[in-house]
């Protein structure tokens, strides 16, 4: 019997997340909080009601479904949900005819997911791609990744993890064998600034990301570029990936893309400004003068 | 074989861009004039001046019989407008249709079927279906025109049949062709007396001195050979719509390789005139396939300058590109590359799947015969009549006749509606079929094709017309559409009345009986269209296809009933989904009446939700299980936004793509690269993106030339 895991979307085709084309498979749950995560949907590890006000019709069945009674109306005559009385019952969502209300996320078996790997696998095999495990923070849910992980190589498939890097070794431990490539955020230099950031030290990431690198493991390091946010620690980040001038490194800018559900899910967000072309630019160009090999697809010379 | 793309210089690429902007103004005057277009980009010319008077004798205003359909197009080819750009390397152009009422006389109309086809909708039943057959193009390249009256000649002496009017026919209209061709040597002269530019006086010289050979004599050099190829079009769309010409590059490709190898031929000259050709129409090519034993594929240099041609010129084209396990890398490639650059370009004919042509006791030698030559079909050249892509057998009508069935019934049983969806599919199929005999047994004598049967291998030598005993190879195709219409309107049923119990069966018959009135019974509608639809993996609707389409299929490719003619069937809409939605009761899927069935056998836009977010993949792989596998295509539509496709190994992701498909199965990919936001302001503001091509279905357009509903069809595939 395989095991079964939390997950939130199955990206087929993907061609953002590693070489070639991908099945992405995102992992629910994560323990950092990036105060510019474009998915919070992927926090808690649990299903979670997101309720898309626009096509809510006002049909009412929600409000009679739930045994909580967590549906209401705010004084504009909004929809909306009291998220201290919701359990994630998801009774209301099974009910929505419009699919107004909808549960993020399901409980599935290894199965599944394998099942939805293979379907594409011919994709990866032909295009140098495979499958990426994300999230959320995948590797938070080791027994559920590893067996996917095993299943995949076993299968004959390219395999990447995306991570923060900030877990015991231990958990590294588990899937070296049958991970082909890390794709690993660095999202600042500075301990303090990187707990302020995202609610935890750079500490325990850095030095995964060494041992990794000692033993000789393919890493794609992804460093996100938030004004307002990360922007004064480009140079420490520089200094640092210096060490490992054998790992391309991907500029990836700050978007608004998110917006939309923090709102769904009650949450409330901090927005930053998106970088434009010609700041993106000379952050890349700062990290490559410090002999990185750095990219960056919103750059048009820095593809 | 160089594959390098060619160089050109000043002069050429000023001569083509000024054919692409002499286009866009075409293009621009005929909508002002005739409106939105929602077919081929034809390239005919509006000259709103020119009337022709069709001197129809029978009382019925109907034009039909070989001899007066000869002698009328003759005197058409005399009276109609010509038309040089001078900075075209080719004369000639058409006006339009063929401006008189073709079809059966009033003794041969098909009256007896008229009752079934008004009750269940059947728009394009095959019967009177013409054009849909590839002609090759070999023939008439190596006979020319006064080669084609000779062999015309010949038979008819040699045969002596007691009716002599096929061959009557088929001689007064090539007589006419070459009383057309050699007005335009007078015409090349004096557009040449009155050019003032060295440069394009010297065009129109060569312009008329190649006509002048071309009235007697076949061609000698690829331009010559461009030049027949471009007469061929303009009457072969004239007379009803023909679109198909071939494997475009075998049939240049030995005149390529003599001009080059005697040095009167660079490749930027073959690009022009290329371009040229493909300024005057757009006709069906192929550019690459197989040779019959499989062993190697056919890609030239000609292939590549084809495909330069395309690019340069950038406007609605109709070339495919044949994808099997020996085309040329490079080639796919650069056709993909260009894709990339233009938004939009070749098809992908994919070689697996339309092998499955074996399925109908023809042999595997035969199926690589095939060619792309129309907007979803393929057919051996000169060989075969295929009748594709004429009839539309419209499922969803079949299910609302049975839902009107059991509308009565206390309960619903999915069974029993399955069972009266398949007998009503049955009739409009018996009715397809017996007009399919019809059409056998009459179309020779009322519409022949007049133009194509000079282009087979059969009819002149045996006096027959192609639809009767003119070619071997003889098939009709019926065509199932709105599959996932049908098969989410019986998820749909399963999910919410049977497993679940949120709807009674009652509810849902008087919300269909009322259009899923909005006061009424919006929330109804919505649950039934909010189930997990084809597409997705989870979906109910999976099992109902296949059985839909098995059933379709296997009683479809029972032969006629009469002569017993082969049918094979498939699934293509063409871009008609709009017009079979209007005549469309609403069903189960929570579709209103009135509004779009779906996409041959394609999902619905928007099917893909909660885990299982959309993909160009799970849409291919949901399209490859679904093919009718016999040999005739059902057409993926891949939209592909641009940003994606920029991020990260472009060509490879979406060569990956395409081959996968074909391993699946897949038969056709349909290929546009798109910007949305571009796609957005022009779907507001069409005028204001006149240069925008994109590829509706098996066919590319101006996104200019089409109406709000075909242009919306674009948007919302591209949006999902």
């Amino acid at each position: 019997m395989g095991k079964t895991g939390f997950i939130f979307n199955i990206q087929r085709g993907s061609v953002y997340d590693g070489p070639g084309f991908r099945t992405v498979v995102f992992f629910k749950g994560c323990h950092l909080r990036c105060r510019w995560c474009h998915n919070p949907e992927s926090w808690n590890m649990k299903p979670e009601l997101e309720l898309n006000a626009e096509k809510c019709i006002g049909c009412g069945d929600c409000f009679r479904n739930c045994p909580q009674k967590a549906h209401g109306m705010d004084e504009t005559g909004a929809h909306i949900i009291d998220r201290s009385l919701c359990t994630g019952c998801g009774i209301c969502a099974q009910g929505c005819c419009t699919r107004a209300i909808t549960m993020v996320g399901e409980a599935v078996t290894a199965e599944y997911v394998e099942r939805a790997i293979l379907a594409d696998k011919a994709y990866g095999t032909l295009s140098g791609g495979g499958v990426t495990f994300s999230g959320g923070e995948c590797m938070l849910q080791i027994d559920f990744l590893s067996e996917l992980l095993h299943f995949s190589k076993l299968n004959g498939l390219h395999t990447a993890v995306d991570t923060c890097g900030d877990l015991p070794w231990s958990a590294f431990e588990r899937i070296l064998g049958d991970t082909d490539l890390f794709l690993y955020d660095i999202k600042a230099a500075d301990q303090e600034v990187h707990r302020a950031l995202t609610g935890v030290s750079n500490e325990r990431l850095l030095q995964n990301l060494k041992k990794l690198h000692e033993l000789g493991k393919k890493v794609i390091i992804r460093v996100p570029y938030i004004p307002g946010g990360n922007d004064g620690e480009v140079d420490g980040i520089g200094r640092i990936l210096s060490q490992y001038p054998d790992y391309p490194v991907e500029l990836l800018g700050y978007h608004r893309m998110g917006e939309g559900k923090y709102r769904s899910l009650s949450l409330s967000g901090v927005e930053f400004t998106p970088p434009d072309e010609d700041e993106l630019r000379r952050v890349l160009n700062k990290l490559v003068s410090y002999g990185l090999n750095a990219t960056c697809t919103s750059v048009k010379e820095g593809k | 074989m160089n594959t390098e793309m060619v160089k050109l210089s000043e002069l050429t690429r000023k001569r083509i861009q000024n054919l692409h902007d002499t286009k866009i103004r075409i293009n621009s005057d005929k909508i002002k004039h005739l409106g939105n277009l929602d077919i081929d980009d034809h390239g005919f010319i509006h000259f709103p001046d020119f009337k022709f008077d069709p001197k129809v004798e029978d009382e019925s205003g109907i034009l039909y019989g070989m001899v007066p359909i000869g002698k009328t197009f003759r005197r058409l080819l005399n009276e109609m407008p010509r038309y040089i750009h001078p900075d075209s390397a080719l004369a000639t152009c058409w006006v339009g249709p063929f401006p008189a009422k073709l079809g059966y006389g009033p003794k041969d109309q098909p009256t007896h079927l008229q009752g079934v086809i008004d009750e269940y909708h059947i728009l394009q039943s095959g019967n009177q279906g013409m054009n849909h057959l590839c002609p090759d193009m070999r023939i008439g390249l190596e006979l020319g025109w006064g080669g084609i009256l000779k062999k015309i000649r010949h038979y008819r002496e040699e045969l002596k049949p007691a009716d002599t009017s096929f061959f009557d026919g088929e001689e007064e209209f090539v007589l006419g062709i070459q009383e057309w061709v050699a007005d335009y040597v007078r015409y090349a002269r004096e557009m040449a007396e009155k050019e003032t530019d060295e440069i394009r006086r010297a065009n129109l010289l060569e312009i008329a001195d190649m006509n002048e050979w071309l009235v007697e004599n076949p061609p000698r050099t690829l331009r010559e050979a461009c030049q027949f190829l471009a007469h061929f079009q303009c009457v072969d769309r004239t007379y009803v719509a023909g679109g198909a010409m071939g494997p475009l590059d075998e049939y240049l490709r030995p005149y390529y390789e003599r001009d080059t190898e005697k040095g009167i031929l660079t490749d930027e000259q073959a690009v022009w005139y290329i371009a040229s050709l493909f300024f005057n129409d757009t006709h069906y090519a192929q550019i690459g396939g197989l040779i019959p034993d499989g062993s190697r594929d056919v890609t030239s240099r000609m292939s590549f300058i084809i495909l330069d041609a395309m690019h340069v010129l950038h406007i609605p084209a109709n070339v495919a590109l044949s994808v099997n396990d020996k085309m040329n890398e490079e080639l796919f490639e650069r056709a993909l590359q260009y894709t990339l650059e233009d938004g939009s370009g070749v098809c992908y004919s994919l070689s697996n799947g339309n092998m499955r042509y074996t399925q109908n006791g023809y042999t595997i030698e035969q199926a690589r015969m095939r060619v792309k030559s129309g907007c979803n079909w393929t057919a051996i050249p000169g060989y075969e009549y295929p009748l594709q892509d004429v009839t539309r057998c419209n499922m969803a009508v079949a299910l609302t006749h049975a839902l009107d069935d059991l509308k009565g019934d206390e309960e619903l049983d999915l069974e029993k509606l399955f069972k009266r969806f398949f007998d009503h599919l049955k009739i409009m199929l018996d009715c397809i079929k017996e007009g399919y005999d019809w059409h056998y047994e009459h179309i020779s004598d009322n519409m022949p094709e007049i133009v194509l049967n000079l282009f087979m291998h059969g009819p002149i030598e045996r006096g027959l017309n192609v639809a009767q005993g003119g070619v071997d190879i003889r098939s009709c195709c019926i065509d199932g559409i709105a599959l996932a219409t049908v098969a989410d309107s019986f998820g749909a049923l399963e999910e919410r009345v049977i497993n679940e119990k949120r709807l009674s069966w009652k509810e849902v018959a008087q919300a269909l009986e009322a259009d899923f009135d909005p006061d009424r019974y919006e929330k109804t509608r919505l649950m039934l269209k909010n189930i997990r639809r084809l597409g997705d993996p989870d979906s109910p609707s999976l099992k109902w296809a296949k059985r839909i389409r098995d059933a379709f299929v296997g009683y479809a490719r029972i032969p006629t009933p009469k002569h017993h003619l082969k049918i094979i069937p498939g699934m293509f809409s063409h871009g008609d989904v709009v017009m079979y939605g209007k005549v469309t009761p609403a069903t189960p899927n929570g579709r209103r009446a009135g509004t779009p069935i779906s996409h041959s056998n394609e999902p619905d836009d928007g099917f893909a939700i909660g885990l299982n977010t959309f993909s160009p993949t799970l849409k291919a792989n949901t399209v490859a299980e679904l093919q009718p596998g016999l040999g005739n295509s059902s057409p993926l539509h891949l939209d592909i936004d641009m940003a994606l496709i920029e991020h990260n190994g472009g060509i490879n992701a979406l060569k990956a793509l395409i081959r996968v498909h074909n391993e699946m199965g897949g038969t056709l990919i349909n290929l546009n690269c798109l910007n949305k936001d571009t796609l957005l302001a022009a779907h507001e503001n069409p005028d204001a993106y006149p240069d925008l091509v994109v590829r509706v279905t098996g066919y590319s357009a101006f996104f200019a030339s089409l109406s709000k509903e075909y242009r919306q069809q674009v948007v919302d595939r591209f949006l999902q």
